[in-house]
């Protein structure tokens, strides 16, 4: 076992570490502003005194390092300042958005991770018949497409034109989960186009690579059927690769959240961030995309873990 | 039952039958698939139904025809090397082929095409469709049609510029990471890890946040951001070709990396590298089509397709399929691209095996 610990701390550690460097590059890209944060907030029009007085107000007189440290020291307790247009405590808004778009992706991901792998697993069975070419044609498309587009043509079909769902996901409280999941069953529903299509395609791709083994020869000579072949000779070989993929469209799942919010109007934290850039709100911004930021790595990190974990060669050293 | 059901249902079966009689597999698990989803359809959505699946069968064939053509064309006009490899391009790659085609058209001569001017207003705002406008007006009172097309120049040539720069600084890159090796390729490996550590939007939108949303902005940030990709495939697969005999060999007639570059990597690693970029174009394309969805791309008053989608969203809940025409330009665009790259990565595999 002591490989496996090893491994994984190592994985940990450079995760850490990654997150670290890209805490950096957040907060100093915007150090690159011409000028710096108080003129770009004032604008052209700004006193030299009131320049002055929001530097003095924002702690910009600090060293640069200095300020990264307090940054740095409060996103690691959950504080990331003040927005400059609102005023407001940015964790304070963001805080809700976040437990929105973290449900928005669950539920996306509750219904493709097993839609995508079963799915997959069938394609690789059938492969190379009509049905495999479909799917192929049309994961391919749904792939390609915009996810706007996708959320649009949901919206277009399945609520102007049949009122099935609404077509704006907004949540009040006090609604009861059933009503959530039925607003946001069109957001979500685009989410998992996109998805599913991607970790079908690598599923059966990881299914068929394992395919020309010679253990996948024995066992046909010794006359499985083909789909034990698969499940249970083919899929336990498979899962560090599928598993890899599924966590990175977990990871993937978070950008394309973005622009899914915006479509719907679902209140998560892509949207916020969408206004403060077009604001120019830094703190918002910043404090948005360390949390994107974190996320990804994260999930990447459970995916090259998960990958560690079931290569049997490593859970029984020899 | 209407003369049409009834001609549907006999044309469909005749046909199911003749393929099965012939042994024909595919061709009639495919018929007689349709036949029973139609059946199925047609009890719940009626005559209608029907018909909208003879209207999406007879397009499908006619897009599997008019591919199929294109291909014999483009068999019949290119040089003999060519044409051995374009005859064996699926109908899926062919159709690819041709959508590129008439994009790249409407791109270059979009002035010509398009009956007025993309920043024209000419009627009111949403006039309906009429005999000078093919698909109506948009928010402001320009045509729709026209502003299309010319997305066509603005939207994909924005793609293309930044495709090329991710390209160009992630081949060169990598090149040079494979042939120096060292501290360079250290440096280079790890900026990489940390650039795709961050989501591509995320990163884009950070960017644009600073920087502002101006063309040249776009195209570099997201050249940056695209780079890594590039990077680590021409790294790997120029890796691969410096172990090779004849790269020691000219290492030891004396040419420099240049050389090395230029005339023994380079023509041995083209196939990789051009399914790369047209991957590669699909992603950027994708990331500005978003990022002017967003409002962040290209700056009104200059068509494109993205901002388009946006521009007329409020239709949609009344109905209007109009705003999903430029979207679906920007999935039809970008699926060709894939179809052919498929083809190409199939093919680049099949002959190293």
């Amino acid at each position: 076992m002591g490989d496996i610990v090893s491994l994984v701390t190592k994985r940990l550690a450079l995760g850490l570490l990654t997150l670290f460097v890209v805490s950096i590059l957040i907060f100093f890209a915007v150090e690159l502003l011409p000028g710096d944060i108080a003129e770009a907030v004032l604008g052209q029009s700004a006193t030299p005194e009131t320049v002055a007085a929001l530097r003095e107000q924002m702690g910009l007189n600090q060293p640069a390092v200095i300020r990264y440290l307090h940054w740095l020291a409060g996103a690691v307790t959950g504080d990331f300042g003040t927005s400059l247009v609102s005023g407001e405590r940015v964790s304070a808004a963001i805080g809700p958005r976040f437990l929105n778009t973290l449900f928005l992706a669950t539920y996306a991901a509750v219904i493709a991770v097993p839609f995508a792998i079963i799915l997959g697993v069938i394609v690789a069975l059938w492969r190379n018949t009509a049905f495999d070419r479909v799917a192929n044609v049309l994961t391919l498309t749904s792939i390609s497409s915009p996810e706007f587009f996708l959320g649009y043509v949901l919206i277009l079909y399945l609520a102007v034109r049949t009122n099935a769902f609404p077509a704006i996901a907004s949540l009040q409280p006090g609604m009861s989960f059933i009503e959530i999941l039925h607003r946001t069953f069109l957001p979500a529903l685009t989410l998992v186009l996109v998805v599913t299509a991607h970790m079908m395609r690598m599923t059966r791709a990881a299914i068929i690579n394992l395919l020309s083994s010679p253990y996948i020869e024995m066992a046909r000579l010794k006359g499985a059927p083909a789909w034990k072949v698969i499940t249970h000779h083919a899929l336990p070989n498979a899962w560090a690769p599928i598993i890899n993929v599924v966590a990175l469209n977990l990871a993937y799942l978070i950008t394309g959240v973005v622009l899914v919010e915006v479509v719907f109007v679902y209140p998560g934290v892509g949207q916020l961030l969408v206004d403060a850039v077009s604001k120019r709100d830094f703190p918002v911004v910043q404090a948005c995309c360390l949390i994107f930021a974190a996320t990804f790595i994260l999930l990447n990190l459970l995916a090259d873990v998960g990958a560690i974990l079931t290569n049997p060669r490593l859970r029984h050293p020899k | 039952m209407s003369v049409f059901v009834v001609g549907y249902y006999s044309l469909l079966i005749a046909a199911s039958c003749l393929a099965a009689y012939y042994k024909r597999r595919e061709p009639f698990l495919i018929i007689f698939g349709l036949t029973l989803i139609s059946i199925i359809v047609g009890i719940i959505g009626g005559i209608g139904a029907l018909k909208a699946i003879t209207t999406v069968v007879a397009l499908l064939a006619l897009a599997a025809g008019m591919s199929y053509a294109f291909k014999e064309f483009l068999v019949t006009i290119t040089p003999e090397r060519w044409a051995k490899e374009l005859r064996t391009a699926p109908l899926t790659a062919s159709f690819g082929m041709f959508v590129i085609f008439i994009y790249a058209i409407a791109g270059i001569f979009a002035p010509v095409i398009a009956p007025h001017g993309e920043a024209e207003v000419i009627a009111s705002s949403f006039a309906p469709p009429d005999q000078n406008m093919l698909l109506g007006a948009d928010q402001l009172g320009r045509d729709m049609f026209s502003r299309i097309i010319y997305g066509a120049r603005n939207s994909v040539g924005l793609a293309l510029v930044a495709t090329a720069l991710a390209f160009f600084m992630g081949a060169l890159a990598g090149l040079l990471a494979a042939t120096r090796g060292g501290w360079f390729d250290q440096v280079m490996g790890r900026a990489a890890d940390i650039v795709m550590s961050v989501p591509s939007l995320i990163f884009a939108l950070l960017m644009l946040s600073i920087f502002g949303t101006n063309l040249i902005v776009i195209v570099i940030v997201v050249g940056v951001i695209y780079s890594p990709r590039v990077f680590r495939l021409t790294r790997a697969v120029a890796g691969n070709v410096v172990v090779m005999d004849y790269i020691e060999a000219a290492k030891l007639r004396g040419e420099g990396n240049w050389y090395l570059i230029r005339k023994e990597i380079l023509p041995n690693s083209t196939a990789p590298l051009i399914a790369e970029f047209g991957l590669e174009f699909c992603f950027v394309f994708l990331l500005i089509a978003g990022l002017s969805f967003l409002g962040l791309g290209i700056q009104p008053p200059t068509a494109d397709w993205g901002s388009m989608v946006r521009e007329n969203a409020t239709l949609i809940s009344f109905g209007e399929i109009t705003p999903l025409i430029p979207a679906a330009a920007i999935a039809l665009l970008t699926v060709a691209v894939n179809f052919v790259v498929d083809w190409m990565l199939y093919r680049s595999s099949g002959l190293k095996e």
